[in-house]
């Protein structure tokens, strides 16, 4: 098997990850001020984690090389603010409308079309003036490399990774003392909670955070060096089916194929699979919502995948700048469509 | 068995809508009053037992009909 394939193998364990463990980041960035349920932010926390200490460790093993992305904080900002703004409208993050169309929902299909248009428009059509003009004027690199928390002190990569992961465990436990939140224990047989019933948030994590880890070791073996990512493999596929010269199935564009065939295969046997139609003004929407999700990540350099996911446990400092700033996005809009009409 | 007084069907909808109309539903009505949920997200039928207590609305049944379809019972706790 060519190393390329391994992006379908590590795709449909991601997928069904994904749909097992309801994971999807927009609900938990959303969620903290809408609902004020920090569940599934805590899962992700858990990724983040999982994936700093391991890629620390791998990369400590020489297995993979840390490879965060460009930091251009003006791109990283407009790009990440208006990629959260579109993942409220679309209903999902990037991971989260590619597993949903395994699941059979419409509206997040209409999404991913929005996204790998605008993608595509950003990369190499009529966009790319504003991206190239937000990029080039804002890069900032520390000599050769991009700006890590830990190469702008000269410091050991692994060593601060470590020390952070450390220091947000500490945080972690006091917090988690002072709030306990008492979850029922499932007694059900364990075959049963992997494959009918919702994952907890813990088993999410953690499971995502090791997927990762195999993400980043089997792409390097493909010649690609990062973890997972969601947008690039879209870009990738579009690029195909307009016969861009030169234009190969990469490990990433397996990927998002994988983790679409991995959420039916969950769907499916958790009976949780059918076709859903949310109406025409919700398609708009979604749709809508992708194209500024699909313009945000290709700007900003990475969806939520790549900067949350995997370029939080890198350390990167554009994808710190990202983070926050798909945060900030994504609340002013929560705020704008669900908050302000409850209240007026 | 019980009745319920309003009944609201989100099958379809994309999150958060499925929690927000809800939600909104519950506040608008009486204490003591019975909403019936249908709906087909599978993160909402267990995000929205999660939520409910905080706004001290009371869980009664869910259900589950068909594949991802579910029916989710709640008694209002009307206005605070």
């Amino acid at each position: 098997m060519t190393p390329v394939l391994y992006g379908l193998l590590v795709g449909i364990l991601f997928g069904f990850a994904l749909q097992r463990g309801r994971f999807c980041m927009n609900s938990a960035i959303r969620d903290t001020i809408l609902l004020k349920d920090n569940t599934l932010l805590k899962s992700v926390g858990a990724a983040i984690l999982v994936g700093m200490i391991g890629f620390a460790l791998m990369t400590m093993g020489g297995l993979i090389k840390i490879s965060p992305t460009p930091f251009f904080w003006g791109a990283n900002l407009v790009g990440g603010f208006i990629f959260g703004i579109g993942m409220v409208l679309a209903g999902g993050c990037a991971s989260g409308i590619t597993y949903r169309v395994g699941e059979g929902m419409v509206s997040a299909l209409s999404a991913l079309i929005g996204l790998s248009a605008a993608a595509t428009w950003t990369a190499m059509g009529f966009l790319k003036p504003i991206k190239d003009s937000l990029q080039t004027s804002t890069k900032v690199m520390v000599g050769e490399a991009n700006p890590t928390l830990a190469n702008i002190f000269g410091l050991s990569h692994t060593v601060v990774a470590l020390v952070v992961a450390a220091i947000i465990l500490v945080i972690w436990y006091f917090v988690a003392r002072k709030n306990q939140d008492d979850e029922p224990k499932s007694t059900d047989p364990l075959v049963k909670r992997i494959f009918k019933n919702g994952w907890g948030w813990l088993a999410a994590g953690i499971v995502i955070g090791l997927i990762n880890m195999l993400a980043f070791y089997s792409s390097t073996l493909a010649g690609r060096s990062y973890p997972l990512a969601i947008t690039s493999g879209w870009l990738t596929i579009v690029k195909l089916g307009m016969s861009v010269p030169e234009t190969k199935m990469g490990w990433d564009a397996w990927l998002v194929i994988g983790i679409i065939v991995g959420a039916l295969i969950a769907s499916l046997i958790a009976g949780e699979f059918k076709i859903r139609w949310p109406g025409w003004k919700m398609i708009v929407q979604t749709f809508v919502g992708g194209l500024l999700m699909g313009f945000g990540a290709v700007t900003s350099a990475g969806c939520n995948v790549t900067h949350i996911l995997s370029g939080l446990p890198q350390l990167g400092l554009g994808s710190l700048v990202g983070a926050i700033a798909i945060v900030l996005g994504s609340w002013l809009m929560a705020w704008f469509i669900f908050v302000r009409p409850q209240n007026a | 068995m019980t009745t319920p007084t309003k009944t609201l069907n989100v099958c379809g909808k994309i999150c958060p809508y499925p929690d927000m109309d809800t939600m909104t539903a519950l506040k608008k009505m009486q204490k003591g009053e019975i909403l019936e949920v249908l709906l087909d997200y599978p993160l909402s039928v267990e995000r929205i037992p999660r939520n409910l207590k905080k706004q001290g609305h009371k869980l009664i049944s869910v259900e589950q009909l068909d594949g991802p379809n579910h029916r989710m019972l709640i008694e209002a706790h009307g206005l605070k």
